[in-house]
């Protein structure tokens, strides 16, 4: 049973006992089944956010203070000031690791604090000596001394900055052409980390948070170190990402619920539907393929081919891995949206021999059986938020092909009005279903 | 040692590790503005701001067009060498375009641009933001562009050069520090 389930039981297992439904005996022994109910939401969350937000308010008010630039400091006291903003957050961090090692909104806070200040410091110090630099240098090596503040102090704000450090970077040197398959490697350095929250609690804010910024970071990444060489490989690339993300948030974090609980799952099913939309088009599938080939490109640089031939395999055959134990496992929804980088792959190689309408078929015939699919189970099984998906998947893939058509602007206008009926007449047919259910209860 | 003092020992190593940044930052610069040859550029500034870094005048440095025989070896957006001499009025110019690092002359690290006819544009990447105060930086770009439609070539910074190292040193206003001359023309 899911968490908020029990709670809810909790609840009311003292006035089944007062009435006389349940025994005192029968509450313990289902207090014993099911364990001790996780609090709803800890009150120390909001003092981590705050603490947090505290910390990078005062980070940020430090840096524009002493970005100002005083002109009656002389060069060598500036030098010396720009360390002190640093040398202040390390203080505090230093204290918070000997005095309050067991507070986790001091951790969160002064960690984030001592991130930012890194930054300010090598900013600070470029700016005495007129440093305009190179921005990707700066955020890596930034990101990199700032990586090791997450594990210290085991905190998340640290991890997630460094995140977003090395998605800029990888973005910043995917703009100027040069090699940014390292991205891989740094996101590695993140994984013990991972692995030690979820041995700790695999649905607490901190493993949950990560994972949210990884699905957005893998996803800008994905995009920006491959297809150096190989036209159209993003479209492989990422029908087998949405579906890895989306099959192990399945059969890894089943028991979490609510939507923000199920990172892995949602993100991978809302980009496979995204995605999929996008497939429904013919232009994804024009000039792309083997005879599209970058030769010129190579350059006799090595790093320009293993992404491309390293991700665009490995990604899709994991999910194609996930997906056999689906079948095994005989879930359907799993199934349905898992198969989504096979046919990517059939598309591929349909519009590498100029099939591209074929490939862009395939896809509006995929995305009108999955929005049917979601839709029609998703009022058979009362979850509205389902119905809701499975509703604008089709109406999108209605739009668009009625766009693509020459139809006049009466049809167009009749045709708009059936979906917006159709979904209005959906969602109070759903409401009122549950509100005879809640009734009947 | 306890778990608790390895975790302190390597909080330490780490600060120490995040101070060494900004501290070599500084090394390496105070040693080329001590011990780097002067180099005099003329310039044309205009100034944006930089959210992160405060304000700047962003330089546009000269020459920023050179004849190169071989042009046709190089492409956009490629790492090279600008070896530079002096002219007979005292300002830098460049002899020639290198793919590494000259022993024995000095250069500086610039970017290359498009090439046409035997010329090749080519851009100053390291040497083009002199930092000045929040309120000052636009008043410089409002007085030099003024400035500059009544005469030509009026503004230059110095730059020192020593070995791959090039630090900007000051910018000039009629041969004036800019701090100085904004001074006198309040």
């Amino acid at each position: 049973m899911m968490r908020k389930e029990v709670q809810w039981l909790y609840r009311e297992l003292p006035q089944l006992e007062a009435q006389g439904v349940l025994t005192s005996g029968t509450v313990a022994r289902l207090q014993a089944y099911y364990g001790p109910a996780e609090a709803a939401r800890p009150r120390w969350l909001a003092v981590v956010i705050f603490g947090v937000l505290g910390a990078l308010l005062i980070g940020a008010g430090i840096i524009l203070l002493l970005g100002h630039n005083w002109d009656l400091l002389t060069r060598p006291t500036r030098a010396v000031l720009s360390f002190l903003p640093l040398l202040l957050a390390q203080g505090l961090s230093g204290w918070v690791l000997i005095r309050r090692q067991q507070s986790l909104a001091w951790r969160e806070g002064a960690a984030a604090l001592q991130f930012l200040m890194i930054g300010a410091g090598i900013s600070l110090v470029a700016q005495t000596y007129n440093i305009s630099g190179d921005l990707p240098r700066f955020l890596l090596t930034w990101a990199i001394l700032g990586l090791p503040l997450a594990y210290l102090l085991d905190a998340v704000v640290p991890a997630l900055l460094y995140l977003w450090g090395i998605t800029e970077w990888a973005c910043h040197l995917r703009i100027t052409d040069d090699c940014n398959a390292g991205y891989w490697l740094l996101a590695l350095l993140l994984l013990p980390l991972l692995a030690r929250w979820l041995r700790a609690g695999r649905y607490q804010v901190r493993p949950t948070l990560l994972f949210w910024f990884l699905c957005v970071s893998l996803t800008v990444a994905a995009g920006t170190t491959i297809e150096r060489v190989l036209p159209g490989l993003w479209i492989i690339l990422y029908s087998g990402l949405f579906a890895l993300l989306f099959l192990a948030g399945e059969f890894w974090f089943r028991e979490a619920d609510g939507f923000w609980n199920r990172p892995l799952r949602h993100f991978g099913a809302g980009g496979g539907l995204v995605l999929t939309f996008l497939l429904t088009f013919e232009w994804p599938w024009k000039e792309i393929g083997w005879y599209c080939w970058h030769w010129e490109r190579f350059h006799g640089e090595w790093w320009r081919v293993m992404p491309d031939a390293v991700l665009g395999s490995m990604v899709p055959i994991a999910a194609i891995v996930l997906l056999v134990t689906t079948v095994r496992r005989r879930a359907s929804l799993g199934l349905l949206l898992g198969i989504a980088p096979i046919l990517a792959a059939l598309g591929f190689s349909l519009a590498t021999f100029e099939f591209s309408f074929v490939a862009a078929w395939i896809f509006d015939i995929y995305l009108l059986v999955t929005s049917i699919w979601l839709l029609v189970t998703g009022i058979r099984s009362g979850r509205q938020g389902q119905m809701n998906v499975g509703l604008l998947a089709l109406m999108a893939l209605l739009v668009a092909r009625f766009f693509d058509c020459d139809l006049s602007f009466l049809l167009r206008g009749l045709l708009f009005i059936a979906l917006g009926i159709a979904f209005l007449v959906a969602n109070l047919v759903m409401l009122r279903r549950k509100g005879a259910n809640h009734e009947q209860a | 040692m306890s778990r608790r003092n390895w975790l302190l020992a390597a909080f330490v190593l780490i600060a120490a590790a995040q101070l060494a940044a900004p501290a070599w930052m500084i090394f390496s610069r105070e040693r080329t503005l001590h011990a780097g040859k002067v180099f005099k550029f003329r310039t044309r500034p205009i100034d944006p701001v930089d959210a992160f870094r405060g304000h700047y005048v962003w330089l546009n440095l000269e020459p920023n067009e050179i004849k190169v025989a071989d042009s046709y070896v190089w492409h956009g957006g490629q790492k090279a060498f600008a070896v530079l001499d002096i002219d007979t009025n005292g300002f830098a110019i460049v002899k020639r375009l290198e793919h590494a690092m000259p022993a024995d002359e000095p250069a500086v690290a610039v970017e290359t641009g498009w090439a046409y006819k035997g010329k090749m544009h080519i851009q100053w990447s390291g040497l083009d933001r002199y930092y000045m105060a929040e309120e000052k930086a636009p008043a410089a770009e409002r007085a030099y562009r003024e400035h500059s439609r009544a005469t030509n070539h009026t503004c230059h910074v110095t730059v020192r050069v020593n070995g791959p190292q090039a630090a900007l040193e000051e910018l000039f206003i009629e041969n004036q520090p800019v701090r100085e001359w904004l001074r006198q023309h309040k």
